[in-house]
Formats: structure tokens, C-alpha cells, sequence
């Protein structure tokens, strides 16, 4: 794009610096993950050496069995995906109906309602873990996807709402303006016209609730007792116990709990990197 | 028109779901633990009301102090090292990263992805001083290999590192589309004026991106506050309470010390601290707020 | 828009496939993948002899295939192939994951009907004086051979709550091979124990390996010490020292001091305070260690296939040695009945809870597959259930208790209230590396005392 800088200003050594720069960062970012493959295909007692990585004697893939068959893996999969795509709409169509009724619509507590949605934002989680418990408890909600859905949504949805309505307020009015003079009803107007102008911070919003509770744990194994709904972090917790004396198993495990969000990321990264930086560089 | 938007019946089916939502998960557990906070309540059993006995013992607690100040460090962190350096990496991104941008971006943001959980069992092998990754690195280079990553003295800047390579790709994808929004004529025009690299990215980059890092750094803080989870599964705290954070300290004064009143008010102190924080860079950014 | 739709599509279509696969696992209500839990009671719902019924288990033991989890896991197969109208659904969590639970299921309206306990006052008391335990029929266990005392903790006011499930006794594992090799020999006194840690380190070889990161083996360390040091009468001068917020007695300083030094002569592996259970058990296990410093119910190592066959064969132990100048003999050793069951008073099958109970520890239950399997020492007489084929460190172990002249407890983590346990345990690591004095360690166990 500015070529003219550049042919200016790059002569090769320090182009060269530049280029050991961006590799050396990206080696010690995805080195970690390097590492854990590594390990994940070895036997338990060749973890001990020195060197960097292990070049295992025989390639063990019956850890992945092992990791797959013990850790569940179909079934905390299911629960993940359900868990996160139904937290994703619900926390879409909450954020966008608040944001709406907050930012177009006179009343006078507009600004209140929103501002205290938003200080969701602030609020840690882990403060309501117990007495979450006691209320859900007392509603017969525990072990049932209630009780880690409406958490996931409640502390999404701040969030959400922050995204959705700065950029709602960037949409000018006159187009909806002209709509409810046709007779328009808000309904239609947030369905057909807001919905699909918003649709960028959708999908940052979406990105968002999704990388914060696809890994999400405490609340999963507070509030649920079994495996009917438990979702992937659990695998690697449950293997810690159960392997505990075979490292390999437990990095193969690892491995394939950060398989499928890593595989939905490849494909979709540029629309995930995009998302992410749009929603923080517009909000 | 006004009569449209002030329609009393659609307002409230339109902010009812995100209320009941917010009353019923947020708010009503925040309420009850300020209630539980005046009461000496173990987690079992029979209770009685203390008044505001727990929130004194707070104010002597040295730990309390400890995760406090840990909080501020890791803040700090982010601001000191990560975010200088998300902001270099993304200037020379756009600048020289050609057609490697995307893969370059994406790889920065891959750990992002990745369950902290799993994040935090492999860091605690790759600091393991018997046999970890880092001691080994150590030792290619001529060292003895037996720095103790996690022990007291280390361990604080340890959890700092892991934090600061987790959420790294993050603040550089931010960062990066910020710089990728300045106009290039702007810099073109710089270069006409003879400016060289480091004085455009100093005086054109960095004022223009003032917004981005404003926002940047209200997260850094928050998150920096409410950090748990990476804490909790790499050192819990440990050695000692040497690493201690607010949230895994109410964790554990809640669930290991069984003292629950206790660990509510540590949890009320905390909201109070967020919101505060919170509001305090509000005003300090103020100017942004009424662009 | 498009690639949002696409992003949807795409996990749907994972999510049917996924749902398509795994109706079976669907099913399966207990915590554990592998553990044929539901299996018997599937075929068994249309020839159910009673009542339905459905008992849930929360245990903290999560690995369901070896050791003590095993035999759980075991006598609850045989339990509903016994019982064809029972089904027994497990929740198993590691130990702090499960107090966590633990105390989230007492805050709130009904607890599991069979649950995993802790005979020790930091723990138990707390969950007594709530009335959260059904109290058992004690007259009911008159006959299966508990040892003497094992039930106290279990125990209050005369009325008993809950089964001990182990005799623990802690002690050095070692490998007896790497021993011979090298030449080293069991050591009798601490400084000899001591001197044989710089041998080993000479070697490269970690001398112990240590779990001090969930420092409980390093308060269990602590009372070993004092027991070597007082012989006698630990348990009582610590509950003393506790009820009266004085640890001014010297075996306390004395036992810190021993405590610290072997930290700093290199007993312990490099970052000792923050390896894990896991990480130190593989240290030995790998030969990256020569001893390990771990309870009676590690000894189902040496049956673990898990363990390369040189390693598991050579498995030995020995207890603390002796410290010059101290009364403690090498018959006075640190153990205690820690882990066991109680029936809860909220649990909808209290009834049939206790049945379970009672068939998991009948003699010939728990005791004789522990014993069988090498597992570890129930806290009932297991001696008629030797075969002859023990593994060797199961014959040390049982030799030990036999000769024991007196049992410490835990009592610098148990004696106390749970917030005593939390502090005590952040102390002992903090004088172990150093960063608090002898004597700072002892005003902070005085001050977490009142």
C-alpha cells in the first residue's frame, strides 16, 4: 500500500531484523501448541529427556484412542457445541432487542437499564458461583443446561450489548424514521432493517461469547453432577485424575479438547480475526 | 413518532429478557453474597449476623493486600509489556509483513482459542523446573537448568508471562485493524516530508490510535482484576499466597477455609474495586466518551 | 451475513453427527466414561425384583480403573448385579475439586445419598455440627473388624457417622533397584538421610520427590518429624498447642527447622512447593527420582501396568529415621484413618444408602479386594485375607503397622477448624522454602489458632 515508504526506508538488514521479529514472535506463540502435539504422540517416560522436542520411538496414536474413548470426547463435543451456539443466538437477540429498546426508544430510564447491564461487564463471575448454586439448587436447575446457559448468556451479554449499541448508534435514524412514517411496528423495524445493518458486530459479537465460554469450567463443573451435559474443559480436568500416571494420555487429551475450536479457527480465521478487532476498534 | 418510541409496552418486551437475565444471574447472587457477607456463615450449618466484622478482618488481611497489589502488577504488565509490544508488532505488520500478514496474525492469535485450561496444564509443564520445556531451553544456551519458575520470587512473573502470551494476539489484532483505519496518506505525506519511520510511527501511529489504546488499556485493567482461572490452575495462589488474585482468594476462603462470609465479602470489596476502577478511567478518558 | 450462516451451518452439522454418534453415551448417568457402572442395570430395569431404585455416589476418587477407585467401582458392580432394582450413579472428583463440590451440594437443598469424607475435624466437624450425616447404628459394626480408634474421627458426642475406609501410614518409597546399583543404603538417622541426598544429587538423580504444591504431604512431613522428635503424645501437644494459640514448645521449632533444612540441602526435587500429586508420583515413577514421599495407598504402584516393570518390581519403602538426640523410635510412626464414607441425612436414599455402606465393608468387601488387589490397608483386620502372593511393599507395610508402637494422626492440619487446615497448610510451605523463619512459622500456626 505505501510503496513509496517503503523502498525508502527498507534497506536489507534491517528488513531482515524485522522479518527474525515477526518469526521469533510467532515460534515462542505457537510453540506451546508445537510442544503439546509433540508429547501428545509419545510414550509417558520419554517426556523426561532433555532436549527440545521428543522424536518418539514409536508413534503413539492410542493415546488419541484412549483420550477419545475414556474422555467422552463425542459427548462433551455435542454438549459444547449445543451449549455455545444456543448461548450465541439467546445472547444475540437479548443484545440486540436491550440495545435497541435502550438507545432508539424514550424513556426515562434508558440510560440506567443500560448502564447497569453494563456493569455486568465488571462483575466477576467467580462472586456468584455459591450463591448461584444455592438458587439454582432451589429451583431443581442443577445438572440441567439451564443452569450453565443462563449464566454464559448473563455474563455475555454485557458485552454484547456494548457492541450492539455503539454500533446501533452509528446507524443514522432516518431510514427507520421513514419506516415507522410507512407504519413500520418496532418488531419489523429491529427484524428487517436494524438486524441485518448490524450485521458485522453480530458476527463480532457471536466470535466473542463464543471464544469466552467454549472454555469456560468453573461454572460447568459446579453446576453440573454428570456427564449429561458437561462440556470439553471437563475432559482435561476428569483425565488429571484418571491418568495421573500417564502423562501422554493426558496431553493427547489435551490435544483433542483444543482440536475442534483450533479446526474452526483455521477455517475461519480471517472472519474471527476481523470479528474480534472490529468489535474493539468500533466499541 | 415520539409516541412510537416511547411505546411503554414494547420498551419493556424489548428490555425485559436482558433484565430477568441479568436480575437473575447477576444480581440476585451479588445480593446475596453482600448479604452473606455480614454473617460468620461457614457454607453448613446455622449463621449469625456479624454486622461489618468480616469487611475490618478484610482491611488487616495481608493477603487481601497481596492479591491487590498482584492485580496492579499484572495491570501494569499488560500495559508496560504487553500492550508496547502488541502495538510494535502490529505497526510493523501493516508495514512490512507483506503477503505473510495473514498468516502472521493468525498465528499470533492461535493461543486465544485455546482453553485456558489447557493453557494452564501445559505452561505448568513447560515451567516445570525437573523437566520443563523452559528449563531445557535453559540449558541449550549454557545454563544450569534448574530455575525454579514457579517458586517464591519467580512465580509471580511467571503467571505474568503466561497472561501476557495468552492475550497477546488479542491486543495485536486490536492494535493492528486500529493502524490499518489510519489513512496511508498520511504517511505518505510524512514521508514527503522527510519523517523516517520512527517519527511517523510516533507521530502519526500512536496519537491517531489514542482511542484503540484508551479502550485497550480499560480492558487490560479488568481483566487484569478479575484474572482467576489461569492463577487457579497454575499456582492457586502458591507458593504461599505469594500469587494471590482477589477472585481466587474469595474462591478459597469460601471453599477451602470454609469460611463463606468471609470469602462474600472479599467479593463484595471486589465488585466495589471493579466498578470503581471502571469509573475512574472513565473520567480520566473522558474526552473520548464525548467525541 | 454469509459466513455467519456458514459458521452456523457447519456446527450443526457437527453438532448431529456428534449426536448421532453417541446415543449410548448419552445414557450413561455416571461420571465416568469407562466404568461399566450402568451396564448391569439396563437388562435388568424389566426383571427388577423391588423397587427402583437409584443411589448417587459422590466419591473423590476419579480414576475408576486402578487403585482405590477400582475397588469402589468394583463392589458397585457387584452391588447392583446383587441387587437388580438398584442403580448406583457415580459423580468422582480429585480431591480439592471435590471439597469444592462438596461444600456447594452442603449449602444447598439435597446431597448425594453415599459421599467421600475426611475423619478429621477440619473436615467432619464442620459437616457433624451441621447435621448433614445420618447417624449410623454403631452396634452394626461390632463385628467387621474396624481397628480400635479407627472410627473416633467418624465419631461425636458417642454417636457414629461414618466408616473409616484406610489405615494410611506415610513413608519413602524408594527404588530399590537404583538403590543397589549405586550402592546406597536405607537410611536410619536423618542425617544420614540427608548425607544420601547429596549422593543422589551427585548422581543427577532427585533425591524425593515431594507433592508440596498441595502441601498437605508437607504437614504430614512436619508431624512425622514430631513424632520421631516426642515419640509420643504428638497428637495431644498439637491439639494443646492449637487450643491454647502457643506453639512455644521446642520439638515444634526443632521438627520446622528439620523441616527447612532437608528443603535446602536438596531433599526435595527443584520447586518441590509447586509440583503436584501427579507430577511427583511420575517423578518417581519415570526414574527421575530415587524415593517418594507419599501414603500407604501409593503402594497399588507396584501393581500399576501403567509402570514400566523395573520400576513397579523395585518399589520399597521405609518410614522417617531417626533423629539424633530425639526419643521417637522407629516403631513410631506417622498414620492415621483418614478417607471413608458417610451416609447423608438430605440424601433420598438413606435407607438404601446404608445397605450399600454396610456391603461395601463387610470384611470380605472392601478390605479383602483392597488387600487382594494391593491397594491399600482398610481400616478393618485384613490379616485373614493374605495370600501369600503380596507385593513386597505391601508386606513392609503391613509389618509396620503390626510393630507400630504408636500413630501420630494429622493433627497439624486436622485438629484445628478448616481456616486453621488453610493456614497451617500456606505456613508449612512458606517455612519449608524458607520465606517465613521457625519462628515466624510457629507465631503464624499461634495466630491462626485463636
Amino acid at each position: 500500500m505505501n510503496d513509496r515508504v517503503m523502498k525508502r526506508s527498507s534497506f536489507p538488514i534491517g528488513k531482515i531484523i524485522i522479518w527474525i521479529l515477526l518469526i521469533a514472535v510467532a515460534v515462542i506463540q505457537i510453540f506451546p501448541l508445537v510442544w503439546l502435539l509433540d508429547f501428545s504422540v509419545a510414550s509417558s517416560n520419554e517426556m523426561f529427556t532433555n532436549g527440545l522436542l521428543i522424536i518418539p520411538k514409536v508413534i503413539h496414536f492410542d493415546n488419541y484412542v484412549k483420550a477419545f474413548v475414556d474422555g467422552n470426547f463425542l459427548l462433551y463435543l455435542k454438549n459444547s457445541l449445543l451449549i455455545n451456539v444456543l448461548a450465541v443466538v439467546l445472547v444475540l437477540i437479548i443484545s440486540i432487542m436491550t440495545a435497541f429498546a435502550t438507545t432508539r426508544m424514550h424513556w426515562k430510564l434508558s440510560g440506567t437499564v443500560r448502564i447497569i447491564i453494563l456493569l455486568g461487564m465488571m462483575i466477576p463471575i467467580h462472586a456468584t458461583l455459591l450463591p448461584n448454586y444455592v438458587i439454582y439448587d432451589k429451583l431443581k436447575m442443577t445438572d440441567t443446561i439451564w443452569a450453565i446457559l443462563i449464566p454464559y448468556i448473563a455474563f455475555s451479554l454485557p458485552q454484547g450489548l456494548f457492541l450492539t449499541s455503539s454500533f446501533m448508534a452509528s446507524i443514522p435514524k432516518e431510514i427507520e424514521e421513514a419506516a415507522i412514517m410507512d407504519g413500520c411496528g418496532i418488531y419489523r423495524i429491529i427484524i428487517v432493517i436494524i438486524t441485518p445493518m448490524l450485521r458485522t458486530s453480530l458476527v463480532t459479537v457471536s466470535i466473542m461469547t463464543f471464544l469466552n465460554n467454549w472454555n469456560e469450567f468453573m461454572m460447568a463443573s459446579t453446576y453440573l453432577n454428570t456427564d449429561k451435559w458437561r462440556t470439553l474443559p471437563f475432559s482435561v480436568l476428569k483425565f488429571t485424575g484418571l491418568y495421573s500416571s500417564n502423562y501422554a494420555v493426558q496431553f493427547a487429551v489435551m490435544a483433542l479438547t483444543a482440536a475442534p475450536m483450533v479446526i474452526i479457527y483455521i477455517l475461519l480465521s480471517k472472519h474471527i480475526t476481523k470479528g474480534v478487532a472490529m468489535g474493539a476498534v468500533k466499541g | 413518532m415520539e409516541k412510537t418510541y416511547s411505546n411503554k409496552a414494547i420498551i419493556v418486551s424489548l428490555v425485559l429478557p436482558g433484565i430477568i437475565t441479568f436480575i437473575f444471574a447477576i444480581l440476585a447472587p451479588i445480593i446475596l453474597s453482600g448479604y452473606y457477607s455480614t454473617t460468620d456463615f461457614s457454607g453448613l450449618g446455622d449463621f449469625t449476623f456479624i454486622g461489618f466484622d468480616n469487611f475490618t478482618e478484610l482491611f488487616k488481611d495481608k493477603t487481601f493486600w497481596t492479591a491487590l497489589t498482584n492485580s496492579l502488577l499484572l495491570a501494569v504488565g499488560f500495559i508496560v509489556i504487553q500492550h508496547p509490544l502488541a502495538i510494535m508488532m502490529a505497526a510493523l505488520l501493516d508495514r512490512k509483513g507483506k503477503r505473510a500478514e495473514g498468516f502472521f496474525r493468525a498465528v499470533y492469535f492461535l493461543p486465544n482459542v485455546i482453553s485456558v485450561v489447557i493453557i494452564a496444564y501445559l505452561w505448568k509443564f513447560i515451567f516445570n523446573a525437573n523437566f520443563g520445556l523452559l528449563n531445557n531451553i535453559v540449558e541449550m544456551f549454557g545454563g544450569k537448568g534448574n530455575i525454579n519458575w514457579l517458586g517464591t520470587g519467580n512465580a509471580i512473573w511467571s503467571v505474568l508471562i503466561v497472561l501476557i502470551w495468552h492475550g497477546f494476539g488479542w491486543g495485536m489484532l486490536i492494535y493492528y485493524t486500529g493502524i490499518k483505519n489510519i489513512d496511508p496518506v498520511l504517511y505518505e505525506a510524512a514521508a514527503i516530508d522527510g519523517c523516517n519511520n520512527k517519527s511517523m510511527f510516533l507521530r502519526i501511529t500512536l496519537p491517531l490510535m489514542k482511542p484503540v489504546i484508551q479502550v485497550n488499556v480499560t480492558l487490560a485493567i479488568i481483566a487484569a482484576l478479575k484474572q482467576m482461572e489461569t492463577v487457579y490452575l497454575l499456582t492457586n495462589g502458591g507458593p504461599g499466597n505469594e500469587t494471590q488474585f482477589m477472585a481466587n482468594y474469595l474462591y478459597k476462603q469460601a471453599f477451602s477455609s470454609f469460611r463463606y462470609g468471609y470469602g462474600n465479602a472479599i467479593s463484595v470489596v471486589f465488585v466495589a474495586i471493579c466498578i470503581i476502577a471502571t469509573q475512574v478511567l472513565n473520567v480520566i478518558f473522558r474526552e473520548r466518551e464525548e467525541r | 451475513m454469509k459466513k455467519l450462516f456458514s459458521l452456523v451451518l457447519v456446527l450443526a452439522m457437527i453438532l448431529s453427527l456428534a449426536a448421532c454418534g453417541n446415543k449410548d453415551d448419552d445414557k450413561t448417568g455416571d461420571d465416568n466414561g469407562t466404568s461399566p457402572t450402568t451396564a448391569p442395570d439396563d437388562s435388568s430395569d424389566d426383571d427388577a425384583t423391588g423397587e427402583a431404585v437409584t443411589i448417587k455416589v459422590f466419591t473423590n476418587l476419579p480414576d475408576r480403573t486402578t487403585g482405590q477407585g477400582f475397588v469402589e467401582q468394583t463392589l458397585f458392580d457387584s452391588y447392583m448385579a446383587e441387587n437388580k432394582n438398584v442403580k448406583i450413579e457415580v459423580e468422582a472428583l480429585d480431591d480439592e475439586a471435590y471439597k469444592t463440590k462438596f461444600k456447594a451440594y452442603a449449602a444447598g437443598t439435597t446431597m448425594p445419598d453415599l459421599v467421600s469424607v475426611w475423619g478429621q475435624p477440619g473436615f467432619i466437624d464442620e459437616v457433624m455440627d451441621a447435621g448433614l450425616l445420618q447417624e449410623l447404628n454403631a452396634a452394626d459394626y461390632a463385628d467387621y473388624g474396624f481397628i480400635p480408634g479407627s472410627l473416633d474421627g467418624f465419631s461425636k458426642d458417642g454417636k457414629l457417622y461414618g466408616l473409616a475406609r484406610n489405615t494410611d501410614v506415610i513413608g519413602f518409597y524408594y527404588n530399590a533397584k537404583m538403590f543397589q546399583d549405586n550402592g546406597w543404603t536405607v537410611p536410619t538417622t536423618y542425617t544420614e538421610l540427608l548425607a544420601l541426598a547429596d549422593t543422589i544429587n551427585a548422581k543427577g538423580i532427585i533425591p524425593v520427590a515431594m507433592d508440596g504444591g498441595d502441601k498437605w504431604p508437607l504437614y504430614i512431613y512436619m508431624t512425622d518429624l514430631l513424632q520421631k522428635i516426642d515419640g509420643t503424645g504428638v497428637m495431644q501437644k498439637t491439639a494443646d498447642a492449637i487450643a491454647n494459640a502457643d506453639f512455644s514448645d521446642p520439638s515444634f521449632k526443632k521438627a520446622a527447622e528439620l523441616l527447612r533444612e532437608a528443603a535446602s540441602k536438596g531433599l526435595f526435587q527443584t520447586g518441590f512447593e509447586t509440583t503436584d500429586y501427579g507430577t511427583a508420583k511420575n517423578l518417581f515413577t519415570n526414574g527421575q527420582s530415587a524415593m517418594f514421599y507419599m501414603g500407604s495407598w501409593e503402594m497399588s504402584m507396584a501393581t500399576n501396568q501403567d509402570i514400566a516393570p523395573e520400576i513397579r518390581d523395585n518399589i520399597r519403602v521405609f518410614t522417617m529415621p531417626l533423629i539424633d538426640g530425639a526419643q521417637g523410635k522407629a516403631t513410631d510412626i506417622s498414620a492415621w484413618n483418614g478417607g471413608g464414607y458417610s451416609v447423608t441425612a438430605s440424601g433420598a436414599q438413606k435407607e438404601e444408602a446404608i445397605k450399600l455402606l454396610n456391603y461395601m465393608f463387610k470384611p470380605e468387601g472392601w478390605t479383602k479386594l483392597a488387600w487382594e488387589n494391593g491397594v491399600c490397608m482398610s481400616a478393618q483386620d485384613f490379616s485373614q485375607f493374605a495370600t501369600g502372593n503380596e507385593t513386597e511393599v505391601q508386606k513392609q507395610f503391613t509389618e509396620l503397622v503390626k510393630s507400630a508402637t504408636s500413630l501420630s494422626g494429622t493433627p497439624l492440619g486436622d485438629m484445628g477448624t478448616s481456616e486453621f487446615k488453610t493456614q497451617s497448610s500456606d505456613l508449612t510451605q512458606e517455612v519449608s522454602i524458607g520465606v517465613k523463619t521457625a519462628d515466624e512459622y510457629l507465631q503464624g500456626l499461634a495466630g491462626a489458632s485463636k
